[in-house]
């Protein structure tokens, strides 16, 4: 690897975190937007034109606010857990794929994704989602608040519960694709069409725990207002809090983008047609693979659209109906969707 | 005795009284607005129209029942008024009736006729008897369309009574006050009819030493204070009962204070002492007497020049300063204008602390002040009960009337001196007092003395703190605490105003002063604890109560029966008289 | 073994009812179609918002050409459940004696609750439409004569209002 391989590496690498936060940070507006419309409001209109200068106005008062830590607070994990948070959720838009390759310079490819054709994709996405719930389960208990521990332990509890059948899901997709690639399992799903076809089973277990994953509503009990306070992040102010914040609406793009690229066919601009051939070019032609990009990313801003509209709909779960449906019925449901995956593709060979 | 029934009670009662005296002894009220128990009788406001009757007898003399039970009554066919109809035996009084209702009603309806209904004006509102009997006896609208009668408002009858004669309903009590209670007859009604008013006979004022009391006895607001026109409502102020500190009589008063500060001074009535009555110096002094030329603070000498200081040091300093000189030195002088417990606990801080005779009290004699009715010339409050328990020259002490000399003769190096000047002695003495080694002042007020004080100790008057005075009919009386001072609230009494009662911190209302100041007793204690003595009074009534042990006029003695009796006199404590029914011509309602 | 009768949840829904998801459709359905109905919101500071003659708003003194109606007679101070006015009269030489010297409300105590209006013998103090009440201290929020005084012209509907409902 020589320097400049690697200033383009950190280049890449800004773009992609700048990019990526300044979502979060609009995602933020959209939420808010999107919530008044449900309810017959306007939204956030006074800064900017639409108030799309809000996000940071937030963002600046954020910056400016007074960081207070709690005399009684483990000072250093207080000040860790939202570094944990927002490191997590960016490291996971390393793996993946966000465009193909379109630019070459010193003969190397380049696209928009940092590490596009990693091997075991998947299972960095699984590995790292895993790692997250240690910067909400710190940020619990290093405040030495009933209301924050309690919002860690639950936000602990939810996520191992989740990710088992998360992680099952996938296996199907990946009985079908036969790759822990992502870009591999892509290209298979413009060859062959998109996953939600073969595995709706899965899409649907697959986004469902996405939703507990991200402590999004109805499974936002880590930070149910009503019992919680504010949950995990109630002693937290300041930029700290602008971190888990940030971390939680980063964490909505990743998932949304790996629904994208396990299910919705990633970059294809719409299943069982080859549109390449259509416009006249080549699969892999840079216009192509910019379009590409663009739908990659549309799609992943639809799902987006659609975590924000479910939490405006539906009831928060109790605690024990969220176990319930983890346990009894998602679980269950993923290992019969390996089963029958498993039992389809042998079957076929 | 004549036995009545009124209302279906039998009530018994001296032969020759009226009606409405029968009733009033016996707690039945018959609405009245001219009657009152201390003047003649007018009978002019018929407010207290009664349907009266007597019961039936056969020829035998039986008396005769229908047949459920109840007397049959031979009623008087028109209504009598109770104040001017004497009892007889067996007679029946309805006072609640239709028919009685009926005549009051009338008689309500006929007064209202021309009065302004200004009350939101009127000083009296709160505690007017037309208000109070308009909502008991009144329709509520009037029938009356016409223009009503305007006579002269803002009349100034005398140097301290505003006359308005729209609301006056003629009930002549204060004409009969002035007659019978002050003896300066000058008021009398002019014109006929609708235009009677009331005025002074020509080239007269009345401007009797009781003129005030027209104010109270007023039953509307037709006579009001110059004085104190407008200055508060009576519901905003909280009444708190007290002594007069005016002369040695000790009128029971109330004083109404508002924001922490006395607007306002009514007589109690208390019919051993002033009857209904006050002098208008007692009730136009007493408010500045609390509120003016107050000393705020404990004080020290230092350099020519009196310094607030804190307590801790101003004790220090006279605790060390008596203690540094012969018990012989040191001249204690007590005060007629201090409580019997700050009087009680100085002689004995005198006799086992200090253990000096020279003990002694400045008497306040004025020939000019005294009069044939409540003014006497013992112009201090207190001069009998200092005597009682204590302030007095032991055997071989020095009087304060050869206090001037001791000093001069350097025989007297320290005075303490609680709650007077010695210029009210003779100038000699103050002159004298001048040039005292140390001069430890316990003073209410910024006097000469206090001027001239070493260490100047700031005594809660007698509205700050609770205690009793004897009067010069050697009564003693309880006053209690009327204001707050900084570290001792005013006691939540039900009579605290709602702003009293409500007020937060923060309200500027509740912002009024609270003077840094202490009972006498008190600051006593703390003086004679710093030199070993070791006291362990609480409040007043402790002091009292160590006092009726050891003072023998004060013996069986407590708060409790004081209050009860309204006063207790000395020498007859163990026979204390019995309770006679006190009238209160109209008072705030509700209350 | 006898045979309980049971009525749980689970034998009351049908199968499709359990797994919620057409439920949650519908639920998803009707917020979708909301999104794109009319809105309600108020541009506040742009649009305002004239209240009707029966609403109570800031408390204040009427001024007639020739002075204010009060007469200082205190009554609102007294039934004030809040204990927000404080009133001091004083003495004039006018056809009504007494005006008040000082007349204060405090608006963090006033709950708005209009008695002071309904007692007020010379419907002196009435309800205003002033809803726009922000202070920058407690000592602010005490309103003196000088901010208490309005002059008639702007109070007409109140009176009006208070004309016809109160008989």
């Amino acid at each position: 690897m020589d320097l400049i391989q690697l200033l383009i590496i950190v280049v890449q690498g800004g773009i992609l975190v700048n990019v990526m936060l300044m979502s979060s940070a609009y995602m933020v507006l959209a939420e808010r937007k999107i919530a008044a419309w449900i309810q017959n409001r306007i939204g956030p209109n006074r800064v900017g034109p639409w108030g799309l200068l809000q996000s940071f106005a937030d963002v600046f008062k954020l910056y400016l606010k007074e960081d207070i830590v709690p005399a009684a607070a483990d000072y250093r994990f207080h000040a860790l857990a939202p570094v944990i948070a927002i490191g997590v959720a960016i490291t996971v838009y390393a793996v993946i794929p966000w465009s193909g390759p379109f630019v070459t310079i010193g003969g190397v490819e380049y696209g928009l994704s940092m590490a596009p054709n990693m091997n075991v994709a998947v299972l960095v996405v699984l590995a790292m989602t895993s790692v997250g719930v240690y910067g909400v389960a710190l940020a619990g208990w290093s405040s030495n608040n009933k209301y924050s521990l309690m919002g860690g332990l639950r936000s602990s509890a939810q996520m191992i519960s989740y990710e088992l059948s998360m992680g099952l899901s996938v296996v199907g997709v990946v009985l079908v694709g036969g790759s822990l690639n992502l870009v591999e399992l892509i290209q298979g799903q413009i060859a062959h069409g998109w996953n939600i076809f073969y595995q709706p089973v899965a899409m649907l277990i697959f986004f469902i725990t996405a939703l507990a994953e991200t402590n999004r509503a109805p499974f936002d009990l880590p930070e149910a207002e009503p019992e919680l306070v504010g949950g995990y992040h109630t002693e937290y102010s300041g930029m700290k809090f602008g971190l888990l914040y940030l971390a939680e609406y980063a964490n909505i793009l990743a998932s949304s983008a790996i629904i994208a690229a396990l299910f919705l066919g990633g970059w294809d601009i719409a299943p069982f047609i080859d549109e390449a051939a259509l416009l006249g070019l080549a699969p892999s032609s840079p216009p192509m693979v910019l379009i590409g990009m663009g739908v990659f990313i549309a799609k992943a801003f639809s799902l987006v659209f659609v975590f924000i509209w479910i939490r405006w709909t539906l009831p928060r779960f109790r605690y024990d109906q969220l176990m319930a449906l983890g346990w009894k019925v998602l679980l269950p449901l993923a290992l019969l969707n390996i089963a029958i995956t498993g039992i389809v593709i042998l079957l076929l060979n | 005795m004549p036995v009545i029934t009124i209302d279906g009670r039998l009530i018994e009662s001296a032969a020759g009284k009226t009606i409405i005296e029968a009733a009033y002894e016996h707690g039945i009220t018959i609405p009245h607005f001219c009657w009152h128990p201390a003047l003649s009788v007018a009978g002019n406001c018929r407010m207290c129209m009664v349907h009266v009757g007597s019961h039936k007898k056969d020829k035998g003399g039986t008396l005769l029942f229908d047949d459920n039970g109840r007397a049959d009554v031979a009623w008087m066919p028109k209504l009598q008024i109770a104040c001017a109809t004497t009892i007889a035996d067996g007679m029946v009084v309805d006072t609640l009736g239709k028919h009685t209702m009926n005549g009051q009603n009338a008689v309500m309806e006929f007064l209202l006729i021309n009065h302004p209904l200004d009350c939101p004006i009127c000083d009296e509102a709160g505690q007017c008897k037309l208000q109070e009997y308009a909502f008991n006896h009144s329709k509520g609208q009037s029938r009356f369309d016409e223009e009503k009668v305007h006579k002269p408002k803002r009349v100034v009858l005398g140097p301290e009574i505003m006359f308005d004669s729209e609301r006056c309903i003629m009930c002549s009590r204060c004409i009969r006050f002035a007659d019978e209670v002050a003896h300066q007859p000058v008021l009398t009604f002019t014109h006929r009819n609708d235009k009677v008013t009331i005025e002074t006979f020509p080239g007269t004022e009345f401007d009797s030493p009781y003129s005030m009391n027209v104010i109270d006895i007023c039953p509307v607001g037709a006579l009001t204070s110059i004085d104190f026109r407008f200055r508060a409502r009576v519901w905003e102020m909280s009444f708190t009962d007290s002594i007069c500190p005016g002369c040695a009589r000790g009128c029971n008063i109330k004083v109404g204070i508002m924001n922490n500060e006395a607007l306002r001074v009514e007589p109690r009535t208390n019919m051993h002492v002033n009857e209904y009555w006050m002098c208008d110096y007692g009730r136009l002094t007493t408010p500045d007497v609390i509120n003016q030329n107050r000393v705020n603070g404990p004080h020290l000498r230092a350099d020519g020049t009196l310094i607030l200081t804190t307590w801790e040091r101003a004790l220090e300093f006279a605790a060390h300063a008596i203690s540094s000189v012969k018990p012989s030195q040191i001249m204690v002088l007590g005060s007629a204008h201090a409580s019997n417990e700050d009087n009680y606990a100085l002689s004995r801080f005198a006799q086992s602390v200090v253990k000096t005779s020279n003990v002694d009290f400045i008497k306040h004699i004025d020939h000019e002040f005294g009069d044939a009715f409540l003014r006497v010339n013992e112009r201090a409050p207190n001069a009998i009960g200092a005597h009682t328990v204590g302030i007095a020259p032991a055997h071989g002490g020095h009087t304060v009337d050869e206090l001037a000399m001791r000093i001069r003769h350097e025989d007297i190096k320290i005075l303490i001196i609680l709650e007077d000047s010695a210029e009210a002695h003779s100038h000699e003495l103050a002159e004298a007092v001048a040039s005292v080694g140390t001069l430890i002042v316990l003073s209410s007020h910024m006097s000469v003395t206090a001027h001239q004080a070493s260490v100047l100790l700031p005594v809660a008057g007698f509205a700050e703190c609770e205690g009793t005075f004897t009067n010069i009919l050697h009564r003693v009386q309880r006053f209690e605490q009327v204001l707050s001072t900084k570290d001792h609230p005013r006691t939540m009494t039900m009579k605290n105003s709602r702003w009293d009662k409500f007020g937060a911190p923060n309200d500027r209302w509740t912002k009024g002063t609270r003077r840094d100041v202490r009972p006498g007793w008190a600051i006593v204690q703390d003086i004679a604890n710093i030199m070993g003595a070791g006291w362990t009074f609480a409040s007043a009534k402790d002091v009292f109560t160590h006092a009726t042990h050891h003072v023998s006029a004060f013996e069986q003695l407590n708060y409790e029966l004081i209050v009860q009796h309204q006063g207790a006199v000395l020498g007859k404590t163990h026979h204390p008289e019995k309770n006679v029914p006190v009238y209160e011509s109209h008072y705030m309602k509700p209350q | 073994m006898a045979t309980v009768k049971t009525n749980t949840e689970a034998q009351r829904l049908s199968f499709w009812e359990r797994i919620y998801l057409p439920a949650i459709a519908k639920g998803m359905g009707l917020t979708l179609r909301q999104m794109i109905r009319p809105k309600f919101t108020r541009q506040y500071p742009e649009q305002r918002w004239n209240p009707e003659g029966s609403y109570r708003g800031r408390p204040v003194l009427v001024l007639e050409e020739d002075g204010e109606r009060c007469v200082a007679c205190g009554l609102c101070s007294r039934v004030c459940p809040a204990l927000a006015i404080e009133v001091r009269a004083a003495e004039t030489n006018g056809v009504k004696e007494r005006y008040p010297a000082l007349f204060e409300i405090n608006m963090v105590r006033c709950i708005f609750c209009g008695f002071c209006e309904e007692v007020c013998p010379e419907e002196a103090i009435v309800m205003s439409k002033d809803y726009e009440l922000v202070f920058g201290s407690q000592e602010e929020a005490i309103l003196g004569k000088d901010k208490l005084l309005v002059p008639i012209s702007q109070l007409r509907e109140r009176l009006e209002f208070l004309r016809q409902w109160r008989g």
